[in-house]
Parts: structure tokens; C-alpha cells; sequence
């Protein structure tokens, strides 16, 4: 039955990671954007949230893992940063991959990692360092051994990858894509320099080389039968809605009292016409961004065939985002241009969110 | 709980709708060719059917709830354009049943009564509006005289709604309404108007030419609760802009179909054509609108209905009719426009939404005014 209402626990789980985003993340998100780097008590807070543990919990203890719950809280984190969601939800993509495709050995040896106190990162490698790039055409290729799988190729733009402790990397193996599990440390695995990029720059956002990586048969997730791969590109989607459209309300946010403050020509920018009607759509279209990311989150869940709705989800705030983004640096002229005020920062983070596919997940 | 799912019985009635509306296609061709002939209030194929707005508007527990059918099920009768059972209400009704005496209501509850604010002059702004009764105190009648344009129902209907300044016999002026029945000395209703599109529907001018009511007729609202009728029809004519959007785009999809083109949803951007990749973002354009409908819709069933969210998805659904009537003919190219097939007529229909019932511009300034707190006089 159609409902908008989110349940009373989401709901406060909404508010309290609504409470901390506002208010210390947000306060964070420049130094760690200008310094190249999150620190770890910001990661802790994160951590606090529980928003990636929740991943891990299995189904027999209650488990608690909602992808409408996660697109909920992610918005949220990216309303105060996209690249602080972007640290919570590359590994809740990992862990939430692990959890709805791995097998019963790869759930138990790999989601106890998420259940610790402390922050922990794992990556899901989908994006290669190539110009063209497309999910549909994987270079990474996998190759069937007597005991397992030679993996082989590149994967770029994996946030932390320092600091994971392994990566998801979907490659091609005999004809079709598939899923290796791959721990950083393995021979053959060089997380490369942080790539500084347009945006995220907090994420220390690196390219990793496999060459030759000699993998189980166990590292193949879903183990003895092929995994749904297009479901992690369907959940990296949906996440990356929902990032997008927590950016564009921060833009929404910041700038409506601004233009009610602004004075030009005697009149507060807000009065003006095409300045209120912008507004008036950034509104529109943000609304609009988080019913396709909730639709797509909820087919998820419910675990049926996402891949439209998802798809839908993410071209739309690709296109929408970044219109807001922009539009939100021009309400502020000059003063949009400066490092002193966000949106410029939120203008480089939507350019750069909305050319991701994959790395995170609902 | 968050949910997009209809459930049984919600697809049980847009499958009826549906079916109905691939019959009232045939009858929509037609009109559209004939507009100076008035559909009948129901077809011969409607004798015996369910009407699927009533089956909507009494949908019981187990269905997603009779605001949020209704407005999918006029999503369903524009898809195929042309209602098999006519509404027998207009939005003249609602204004009566919203702000009129129970003596009023009870005299004109079986009236078919269109509204009237319109005019030449007036269309987003119905304070400009000319139409002017004065108080005849020797009768104890007002005299109208003024011109109405663009009146939906106005042939049809039994009554007109109309919105006139008023003077007062002690001098007082402002802004009311009344009803005026058809057949009222000095009430005249114009020729069908000539349409770009929706010509299948009854729309023409009436004149008020020293037209004599009694004061029993006078209407009295006051304005904010009269126009707020429309807080629930905004959402609706979304819904049924999103319907001719659906119409075209499920008749694209269809011939891309047909020359082996499938839409795949899997990869990414690169991996597309632009015939494709405009497609994908035409079928965004239309899910987002109408989930501002259903978002829209349900909060109605919840409580009253939402300002905001009703002219958010009139102007959603108002946008993505005209931007998808408009691309899926650039998609199929030129054999597109032939008067032959679907996308001709969604074309000239798809172009009303944005401008009727409030335009995507007045739609923008009550949303504005909104979220920023301003009135009328602080944004115009």
C-alpha cells in the first residue's frame, strides 16, 4: 500500500543522525575537505551512529538492516557532508553486499569486521581509472584457476582505500560479471596515491592495481553459484540518490535565507522573481529526488528487481543535483565563488558524486 | 512503513480504469476531430461498467486509499483520453459545498455547476478581473455583466459558479461569487472554443449581458477558503497530465520495440544511445512527477490538503507532460507528427497541464511565498 511514513524507530534514528550531521559534521566537512583527510574522531562519530554496524546484524538476532532506513539516514550525513556519507556508506555498501549475496562462510568471517567499536572501512571496486568508463563494459577480468581465480585490472576512485581492509571488486569472469572478495594486503594489491579529485577530497579517493591476484574459489562472492551483481550496482545507485539529494537540500538550505537577506536594487534577492522561482524548483525537484530514492531503497528491501527504479533514481538526481548545486552558487554571486561559504564546495562535491557508479550501497 | 506498492485492490480498480480507457481512446480520436460535437454523458460501452472514479472514491480497507486512487485512476481515463462515464460534477460544486448556506446546497445539489473565474483579461491573476455585479435595490436583484473565457463544463453544466466584483447598495465593493443557472435572461453560453488540443472537451466563453439573479444566489465566501478548492485539484490535473505522458511514452516505447530497440535499465550512460538515454530521463521525469502527486495525495488522506505539495505536483506533472509529449516525438523523428497516430494528439493535449488550473508560474509563487515566508504583497 502507497505510504510516504517512515516507521517510529527510523524516525528517530532520522533525528539523531540529523542532530550530530548538523552539528558536528558539518562543522568538520571543510578542514577535512581543505587537509585531505577525515579525522578519527570524526570517524567515530560516524561510527556512533551504528548506521554501518547495522549492516552486519544477521536476521536471526533481530537483524536490523533496511535500505529505506539507510537512504533515510544517508541523506542526512550528506546534507552535512557527502564525504562524510560517502565514509559511512562505502562500507555499509560492502557490508550490506556481503550480507544480501555472500555466502553463510563469507557473512560469518567478513561481517563481524563491522560490529567492532571502532570505525571500519572495506571498499566495493566498481569504477575504473579509464575515460568512458561504463558499469556495462568491465575491464577487470578474473580468471578460473585449479583452486580459484587469477584477478587482473584496475579499479579507481575507491574512497579510504588506505584504510580498507578489503575490497569488493567486480570483474569480468567468462563472459559476465562477478564479485571477488579481496583483502587489501593480498600479493598483487597496490592501493595507489590519493587522487585528488574536483570533490571528496576527504575521502583520500585512490586507484588500485590488481595484477595477477591469486584469489579461492571462496573469494568469489556468493560462493559456488554466480552473485547478482547488478544488485550492488542497483544499491550503489540508490546510495548515491540519496547522497545527491542530501546535497541539494544543504544548497536549498544555505541559500534561502541568504537571498531573504541579500539586499539588491532595494529589495531582498528573494523577492525577485526568477530568484524565488529557482527556489521554488530547487524545492520541487529535491522532494522529488528523495521519492525515487525511497522507491528504489524500498524495492531493495524488499528484494525485488531494483534496477529501473534505481536507475530511474540516479539519472534524475544526476541531472537535478547538479542543477541545484549550480544554481545554488550563482544565488550567491561572488560570495558563491569563495572558499568562505560551502556551496562551492557543494557545487565540486555534486560533480563529482554524480559521475560515480558504485562505492557505496543502501 | 515506507511502501510504493499498490495492492490487490488498488490494481483490481486501475485495471478496470484501464480497460475503460482503451475504449474511451477510440471515442478520444474521434473528438479530437470533432470538437463542435459534445460527447454524451456516458457511452454505450459505460451501460453495466462500474464507474472506476466512484469504485476509487469508495475504496475500502486493503487499498491504498480513495484520494490516492482517485487521482491514479484520472491518470488512467487520460491515458486513453476520454472518460466512458462523464463527471457529473464540476468545480463550481465543490465552491458550493465549501462555502454556501445549507438552503443553497440543498437548492442546487443535483446541478452540474461549472466554475467561472476567467476571463479575456484575468487568467492568473482573478484579481484583475472585470465582472461585475451591481445591487439593483428596487428588485433586490444584482445585475451582471462581464465575459468569462476558457469555462470548462460550460455547455454541459446546469449552472456556472461565477466570480464577480460586487457593489454593494451601500456603496462597498470586493470580490464573491454566484450562481447563475443556465437559461437566466441575459446568460449566454459562446461557440466551442478552437483548441490546440484536449478539443474533445467542452470549453466556451459566457456572457453575462445585465443578467438578473435574486440574492438567494449570492454566494458568500470568502476568497482564500473559495479558491482553496483547488488544494486537491492541483494534484489531480498532475495525475492527469502524467496520464498523456504515459500515453506517449508507452507508445515510444512500443515502436522503439517494434525496430528492436529494448530500453536497458543495467548499464551506465556510455553504455547508451541517445534515443535511449533521452528515454531513460523522460521515464525519471515522469516517476518523479508522480510520486509528487502520490506524496501529495496522501497526505490529503491524512489530514487536510497540503498547499505546498499540491502545486508541486501540478507544476511536476505540469512540466514532464509538456517536456515528454514533446520529446518522444523528436525520438521516433518525422513519421511521429502524422495526424495518424497517439503522439499527435498528446502532443496538443500534453500542452494544457502547465497552464490550466493555475500555471507552473503560479504554481512556483505559491510554493515560494511558502518557503520563504512571504505574502502575496512581499512576492508578486
Amino acid at each position: 500500500m502507497i505510504s510516504f511514513e517512515p516507521t517510529e524507530e527510523q524516525k528517530l534514528a532520522q533525528s539523531m543522525v540529523q542532530e550530530l550531521a548538523g552539528s558536528s559534521l558539518r562543522a568538520a566537512a571543510r578542514e577535512a575537505d581543505d587537509h585531505a583527510a577525515i579525522p578519527a574522531s570524526i570517524l567515530a562519530e560516524i561510527w556512533s551512529t551504528g548506521i554501518v554496524q547495522s549492516q552486519a546484524a544477521s536476521d536471526s538476532d533481530g537483524g536490523s538492516r533496511s535500505a529505506i532506513l539507510n537512504a533515510l539516514l544517508i541523506e542526512e550525513l550528506a546534507v552535512a557532508d557527502a564525504a562524510l556519507a560517502i565514509a559511512a556508506a562505502a562500507p555499509m555498501g560492502f557490508a550490506s553486499a556481503i550480507a544480501t549475496l555472500g555466502s553463510e562462510a563469507q557473512k560469518k568471517s567478513l561481517l563481524p569486521l563491522f560490529t567492532g567499536e571502532k570505525y571500519h572501512c572495506a571498499g566495493v571496486a566498481i569504477m575504473e581509472p579509464d575515460f568512458l568508463f561504463d558499469v556495462s563494459a568491465i575491464r577487470a577480468s578474473a580468471i578460473k584457476t585449479h583452486n580459484g581465480y587469477r584477478l587482473s585490472g584496475k579499479k579507481g576512485m575507491v574512497p579510504l582505500a588506505n584504510q580498507c581492509s578489503h575490497f569488493l571488486v567486480v570483474a569480468e569472469c567468462e563472459g559476465a560479471a562477478d564479485a571477488f572478495i579481496v583483502e587489501r594486503g593480498a600479493k598483487g594489491v597496490a592501493v595507489g596515491g590519493k587522487q585528488p579529485n574536483i570533490g571528496l577530497g576527504a575521502l583520500q579517493m585512490a586507484n588500485v592495481s590488481f595484477t595477477d591476484v591469486a584469489l579461492e574459489s571462496g573469494a568469489r562472492l556468493g560462493g559456488a553459484s554466480r552473485c547478482d551483481v547488478q544488485r550492488i550496482i542497483d544499491s550503489a545507485r540508490t546510495a548515491l540518490a540519496a547522497i545527491m539529494t542530501g546535497i541539494s537540500r544543504a544548497v536549498f538550505e544555505f541559500v534561502m535565507p541568504y537571498t531573504k537577506e541579500r539586499v539588491v536594487h532595494g529589495d531582498a534577492l528573494a523577492k525577485k522573481q526568477v530568484i524565488a522561482f529557482r527556489l521554488a524548483d530547487m524545492r520541487i525537484e529535491t522532494d522529488a529526488m528523495r521519492w525515487m530514492t525511497w522507491k528504489a531503497a524500498s524495492i531493495l528491501e524488499h528484494g525485488g528487481d531494483a534496477t529501473r527504479q534505481a536507475q530511474l533514481a540516479y539519472s534524475y538526481a544526476v541531472e537535478q543535483a547538479m542543477w541545484i548545486a549550480d544554481e545554488g552558487v550563482q544565488m550567491l554571486g561572488g560570495h558563491g565563488y569563495l572558499r568562505d561559504n560551502p556551496v562551492e564546495m557543494w557545487y565540486r562535491n555534486a560533480r563529482t558524486v554524480s559521475v560515480m557508479e558504485g562505492a557505496v550501497g543502501v | 512503513m515506507i511502501d510504493f506498492e499498490l495492492t490487490t485492490a488498488d490494481k483490481e480498480i486501475l485495471a478496470l480504469a484501464h480497460r475503460q480507457a482503451e475504449i474511451g481512446r477510440r471515442y478520444a480520436e474521434y473528438y479530437d476531430k470533432h470538437e463542435d460535437e459534445l460527447p454524451p454523458a456516458e457511452f454505450p460501452e459505460a451501460s453495466g461498467l462500474d464507474n472506476p472514479v466512484s469504485l476509487a472514491e469508495e475504496a475500502a480497507d486493503g487499498s491504498s486509499g480513495p484520494r490516492i486512487l482517485h487521482s491514479l485512476v484520472m491518470s488512467e481515463i487520460y491515458w486513453g483520453g476520454m472518460a466512458l462515464h462523464r463527471g457529473k460534477w464540476g468545480l463550481g460544486n465543490t465552491v458550493l459545498k465549501t462555502v454556501a448556506t445549507p438552503e443553497q446546497i440543498e437548492k442546487w445539489k443535483n446541478h452540474t455547476i461549472a466554475i467561472a473565474i476567467t476571463e479575456p483579461g484575468a487568467g492568473s491573476d482573478p484579481a484583475n478581473i472585470r465582472t461585475t455585479a451591481t445591487f439593483d435595490r428596487e428588485t433586490g436583484e444584482w445585475v451582471i455583466n462581464g465575459e468569462k473565457s476558457f469555462i470548462s463544463q460550460a455547455q454541459s453544466a446546469d449552472a456556472a459558479m461565477v466570480f464577480s466584483r460586487f457593489v454593494s447598495p451601500d456603496g462597498s465593493r470586493g470580490m464573491t461569487t454566484f450562481l447563475v443557472e443556465k437559461g437566466t435572461p441575459g446568460f449566454s453560453v459562446g461557440p466551442q472554443l478552437k483548441k490546440l488540443g484536449i478539443r474533445s472537451h467542452d470549453t466556451c466563453n459566457l456572457l453575462f449581458d445585465n443578467c438578473r439573479i435574486p440574492e438567494f444566489n449570492h454566494i458568500k465566501g470568502d476568497f482564500k477558503s473559495t479558491m482553496s478548492v483547488f488544494n486537491d485539484s492541483r494534484p489531480m490535473v498532475g495525475a492527469m497530465a502524467l496520464g498523456v505522458a504515459r500515453a506517449a511514452l508507452d507508445f515510444t516505447r512500443e515502436k522503439l520495440g517494434e525496430r528492436g530497440i529494448k530500453i536497458s535499465y543495467r548499464g551506465g550512460l556510455r553504455s547508451r544511445s541517445a534515443v535511449a538515454d533521452r528515454f531513460i530521463r523522460l521515464e525519471a521525469a515522469y516517476e518523479a512527477a508522480l510520486l509528487t502527486v502520490l506524496r501529495s495525495k496522501w497526505l490529503e488522506q491524512r489530514n487536510a490538503a497540503p498547499k505546498v505539495e499540491a502545486s508541486i505536483a501540478k507544476a511536476a506533472g505540469g512540466k514532464a507532460a509538456r517536456k515528454i509529449t514533446q520529446s518522444c516525438i523528436e525520438i521516433l523523428g518525422p513519421e511521429a507528427v502524422s495526424e495518424e497516430h497517439l503522439l499527435d494528439r498528446c502532443f496538443r493535449d500534453g500542452r494544457i497541464f502547465d497552464i490550466y488550473e493555475g500555471a507552473g508560474e503560479i504554481q512556483r509563487l505559491i510554493i515560494a511565498r511558502a518557503i520563504l515566508g512571504y505574502t502575496a504583497r512581499d512576492l508578486r
